[in-house]
């Protein structure tokens, strides 16, 4: 998930500059005005981030966009006030021994706002859509898990119809080559290779709802012209006269719809060669293993030649099936322990294929939504406001506190903060005010908050320019974090860790025993499930001078004349914090270890094409996760083909302490095995974590169950406005709810 | 007069096709695309946007592409929103257009007045007061500006809104920061103007004949005065209509300017050059204005014409 860049400029340092010198900030319990809500207790108001770039699940990526898009589309579960899963279309869910088949039970009281009743059919429909090449989501990868789903993402699983060499009907297959070309060599003739899934119909094609009459048509696809084949309604081994095809038409913005599969009488590439292979056990759909298979490499499959009109491209070879209208089961490739914990992501909330079809682009315009959520959409004013309402037709009506909600799209952060200020927004969260504001609010005002944030702030090293693992871990050891927040003042955590989490000294009772800490235990500590589930990440390379220039020396000694004299370091624009640390890792570097340091900034986008294609030495870097779990939001970045690795880090001990960890299925004993793998990777110090983010929280004293979490996703439609909270009497002044 | 207006058409088509090709390509030098993001897509995953966007062409082949779009003045869709470079045009010009005009009102009314009043004192306190006023206006940025209007009648006062534009006293702020710079300047140069115009002979002719001095001032005067003016106010109100982005930043004003540069930070390729291609029309459209505008105040030029 991306994170809004701070985009803090000179004037917001000069306005907060000015607002604290000039006219002195107001000497109140609360920051700036309170307006008066009794006539309107049921109507929040939220100063967003900035304008979400979308509002369709499948392909918004922005904590931006996620707060209107939950609250308008329902999940499997949802977010609860600590940022974890609950149940919402799911009532509950099964996980099987072997961890790699995870059952969802629905429900029937889900509606859309259409009134139709939402299904498990409707959940699968999502999975294909965000995988589809056609749709071509930013957020595939987020299913990765799920078999088969890369593969079926750059349209090489495919599903073969008829006993054929040496293949079975039903079989998975991979594609090694289309016409004796990889996709490789397609690719770099910059053309697409044929596909089989393409036809034709001979006569004009009505794309319609399934089962619907020619006469309710939205759309007609000329005699002739390309459409792809999605999906085939009933057994696709058995087409008979009743089965129909969902389509994509490529014109424009595209349209999709079901035709009856008889009318797509041409099928121009049924004579391609497929070059195909039978795919390992642990990718086929429907087969559980033990532990003992699991951990068998995958056997030897011979590759075999076939004829396009034999293998289809169908979600048929997608780890997901619908039991029945209300039951749903996902399998996975490898034991994912963690698969529950996306339950609630975008790419599992179903969106309403109806609309979907006829404007794929278009769809979520006010227009033509239709939503599943506890809010509907009402207006939407581009870079301005987003008007939501409460939906009549959401399954779960009392928990639904607001019968309206405004979201601002709030670029910039002075703005938002100024805009607070005055009333105009009753609440404001994620990182939205400028670092400068900061200082003068912290401890000051009751309705300012600093919460921990699911993010690390680290500096990347580019192993194959300093490749000495010594030269590395002496600037890990050459930094004092402590110092950090000091010239920051936003309240960020120092951390010589990896995986971010909560400091232990502040952590209950109940969880230092979770965790197995005493509460002088150093550093972090991530809480994965309340009450269940704790990890500790290993201790990294803290401040320690002496450390640190004994590493130089045997770095000198190991290097000789490639001893790097002076190193450079590259940071983005667009935030004043970026340039303060810059300048303190140059002292801190040239203090403790004689080492010169060029400073370089640039413009973002140059920033992350020039770190992703190795053209930097160090480099700042920040990395946000989705939900808390190392080992699925964290640790894969250091995975010799990750496109995240922009050390270029490639350790084989790390590689095979990740490997071992898959197969396991106790969560106890991964997060063991995973905290070895992370220890290998920080003990080599590819990078140096510096601190754990912070998310800066102002709401006005009269909101009501808007609580700040670890992932920033709080349940908007849960709060509500309590006008007398003046009279309160409850803890800290405000009243039981 | 029409054939000079023909001319200048024509000559601004080819000014469109350079604005459009220069600009299709400078972008597309620039390092980094549209889907690059601290988290990096698989590569299946980014060849399937490429694909989407025709990134995977090769560049010619999408010049062609893009050339056959805006010689239809459609510019496609955006790759980083769920809008058409049209829609976004439309959805934000108003916006600016709105400001700018608030702003032209205000930088035209003070600057006229701040330069008449300059020039009929010349040397004197007033034109030292005028010029020290203009001189702050073209010299204080409108991040600065902005900032301190905020502070002084939005969250001091409690007068205005200090952001977003709901209603007519949400533009008064950043109609005022904008307008302020651009008054300094039109100030300047009607004192320029009428210092000039006020030593020419048929000044004194006129006043020789007894005419009063406001008329010989307002109306004699300010007529030939005000050419230099009129030669700023084409590229001035294409600025100012077309959208500041600062201004727009400072007060969250949805206007244009804001959404070119964040097309520029995005790579957004088709909003990019959709927005400077309807820029680039509006600043030719504005200087043909200006031309027409110099014959209607001045017989002479159109004469010479």
């Amino acid at each position: 998930m991306t994170v809004p860049r701070a985009r803090s400029t000179t004037a917001a340092a000069l306005a907060a500059a000015a607002l604290a010198c000039a006219c002195g900030l107001p000497d109140t319990e609360y920051f700036g005005q309170v307006p008066d809500v009794s006539d309107r207790p049921r109507h929040l108001r939220f100063c967003n981030s900035g304008e979400p770039e979308g509002l369709d699940p499948a392909t918004v990526s922005s904590t931006t966009a996620m707060k209107p898009v939950y609250a308008l589309f329902d999940g499997l579960t949802d977010y609860d006030q600590n940022g974890l899963p609950e149940p919402s279309l799911a009532t509950h869910w099964d996980v099987s021994d072997d961890v790699r088949r995870f059952t969802f039970h629905l429900h029937d009281k889900g509606r859309w706002s259409n009134g139709r009743p939402i299904t498990a059919h409707d959940v699968r429909y999502q999975v294909i859509r965000v995988l589809h090449p056609s749709t071509a989501s930013v957020n595939a990868d987020g299913l990765e898990p799920l078999k088969n789903a890369l593969l079926y993402n750059r349209g090489a699983a495919r599903m073969v119809l008829r006993d054929t060499a040496g293949l079975r009907a039903g079989d998975v297959v991979e594609v090694l080559a289309v016409d004796g070309k990889t996709a490789a060599a397609w690719n770099a003739a910059d053309t697409s290779p044929p596909d089989a899934n393409v036809r034709r119909g001979s006569a004009p094609l009505a794309l319609r709802d399934l089962g619907a009459p020619v006469a309710d048509a939205y759309a007609t696809v000329p005699a002739g012209a390309d459409v792809t084949i999605v999906e085939l309604s009933g057994d696709p081994l058995r087409p008979g006269r009743d089965t129909w095809a969902y389509v994509h038409f490529n014109r424009g913005d595209g349209v999709y719809g079901w035709v009856p599969y008889a009318e797509l009488d041409v099928a121009p590439h049924a004579g391609v060669t497929y070059r195909v292979r039978v795919v390992a056990p642990r990718h086929t759909p429907g087969v559980a293993l033990t532990q003992a298979q699991l951990e068998t490499p995958d056997p030897p499959r011979p590759a075999v030649d076939v004829a396009g009109a034999d293998v289809l491209m169908l979600p048929e070879v997608l780890g997901v099936r619908v039991l029945d209208d209300h039951t749903i089961a996902f399998e996975t490739t490898h034991p994912t322990p963690w698969f529950v914990s996306i339950s609630n992501n975008r790419v599992l909330r179903p969106t309403p294929r109806e609309a979907v079809s006829r404007w794929p682009r278009r769809w979520t315009d006010v227009a033509h939504i239709v939503t599943s959520g506890p809010m509907r959409l009402v207006a939407w004013r581009q870079r301005d406001r987003i008007e939501l309402a409460r939906s009549p037709t959401y399954w779960n009506q009392d928990e639904v506190k607001l019968d309206r909600l405004t979201i601002f799209a709030m670029d910039d952060q002075s703005a938002a903060t100024n805009f607070y200020f005055t009333g105009g927004c009753d609440a404001l969260t994620a990182n939205h005010v400028p670092a400068s504001y900061v200082r003068k609010l912290k401890g000051r005002y009751k309705d300012f908050e600093i919460n921990p944030y699911l993010g690390i702030y680290m500096t990347i090293t580019h192993t194959e320019v300093f490749p000495s693992r010594h030269f590395r871990r002496a600037l890990a050891y050459a930094i004092d974090r402590t110092q950090i927040p000091k010239f920051l003042h936003g309240g960020q955590v120092p951390t010589a860790q990896f995986t971010p989490g909560v400091p232990i000294a502040q952590l209950s009772d109940a969880d230092l025993a979770l965790c197995g800490v005493t509460r002088d235990t150093p550093g972090v500590a991530m809480l994965m499930i309340t009450g269940e589930l704790c990890y500790v990440p290993p201790p990294g390379l803290d401040f320690d001078p002496e450390k640190a220039r004994a590493e130089l020396e045997l770095a000198r000694q190991e290097l000789g004349d490639a001893f790097p004299s002076s190193i450079t370091f590259k940071f983005n624009q667009g935030n004043e914090g970026h340039k303060l640390i810059a300048e303190y890792l140059q002292a801190q570097w040239q203090q403790v270890l004689g080492i010169s340091v060029t400073l370089e900034v640039q413009e973002w986008k140059t920033f992350l094409s020039d770190t992703k294609g190795g053209r930097y030495q160090t480099a700042r870097f920040g990395w946000i996760g989705n939900f808390p779990d190392a080992e699925a939001e964290f640790l894969p970045m250091f995975q010799c083909d990750s496109p995240n690795n922009r050390a270029r880090w490639c350790n084989p001990a790390f590689e095979a302490a990740m490997a071992e960890v898959k197969p396991i299925r106790d969560r106890k004993a991964r997060l063991v095995k995973l905290r070895e793998a992370e220890r290998i990777m920080i003990e080599d110090a590819p990078i140096i974590p510096l601190y754990v983010y912070v998310q800066l929280n102002m709401q006005k004293p009269y909101v009501r169950d808007l609580s700040p979490n670890f992932p920033d996703q709080p349940p908007l439609h849960e709060a509500w406005l309590d006008p007398t909270w003046r009279q309160g009497d409850g803890p800290d002044g405000r009243p039981a709810p | 007069m029409i054939r000079l207006i023909v001319g200048r058409l024509a000559m601004g088509v080819v000014v469109l096709w350079a604005v459009a090709t220069v600009s299709f390509f400078a972008l597309r030098a620039a390092p980094g695309g549209p889907f690059d993001e601290e988290r990096a897509a698989p590569p299946e995953v980014m060849r399937n946007i490429e694909e989407r966007y025709h990134l995977n062409e090769p560049v010619l082949v999408q010049y062609g592409r893009f050339l056959a779009g805006v010689a239809r003045f459609d510019f496609g869709h955006s790759m980083k929103r769920q809008q058409t470079v049209g829609e976004i045009i439309r959805n934000h010009a108003p916006y600016s257009a709105r400001l700018g005009v608030f702003a032209l009102t205000i930088a035209i009314t003070l600057g006229v007045l701040l330069g008449v009043l300059a020039a009929h004192r010349q040397n004197r306190l007033g034109d030292h007061a005028a010029m020290t006023i203009s001189l702050i206006g073209i010299s204080v940025p409108s991040f600065v500006l902005g900032p301190v209007l905020i502070m002084v009648f939005a969250l001091g006062l409690f007068w205005l809104p200090p952001a977003r534009a709901e209603g007519f006293s949400s533009y008064i702020l950043p109609a005022a920061t904008l307008g302020l710079i651009y008054m300094g300047t039109i100030a300047r140069l009607t004192r320029s103007g009428m210092l000039e115009t006020l030593r020419q002979d048929y000044i004194r002719t006129a006043r020789a004949k007894g005419v009063s001095e406001r008329a010989v001032v307002w109306k004699h005067g300010l007529r030939l005065g005000l050419i230099p003016v009129v030669t700023y106010l084409g590229p001035a109100t294409a600025g100012l209509i077309s959208g500041s982005f600062v201004v727009e930043k400072v007060f969250q004003i949805p206007g244009l300017g804001y959404s070119f540069v964040a097309s520029i930070q995005d790579r957004d390729y088709p909003v990019l050059t959709g927005v400077l291609v309807f820029y680039a029309t509006f600043l030719v459209l504005l200087n043909l204005a200006v031309d027409i505008a110099y014959g209607v105040i001045d017989p002479r030029i159109r004469d010479k014409r």
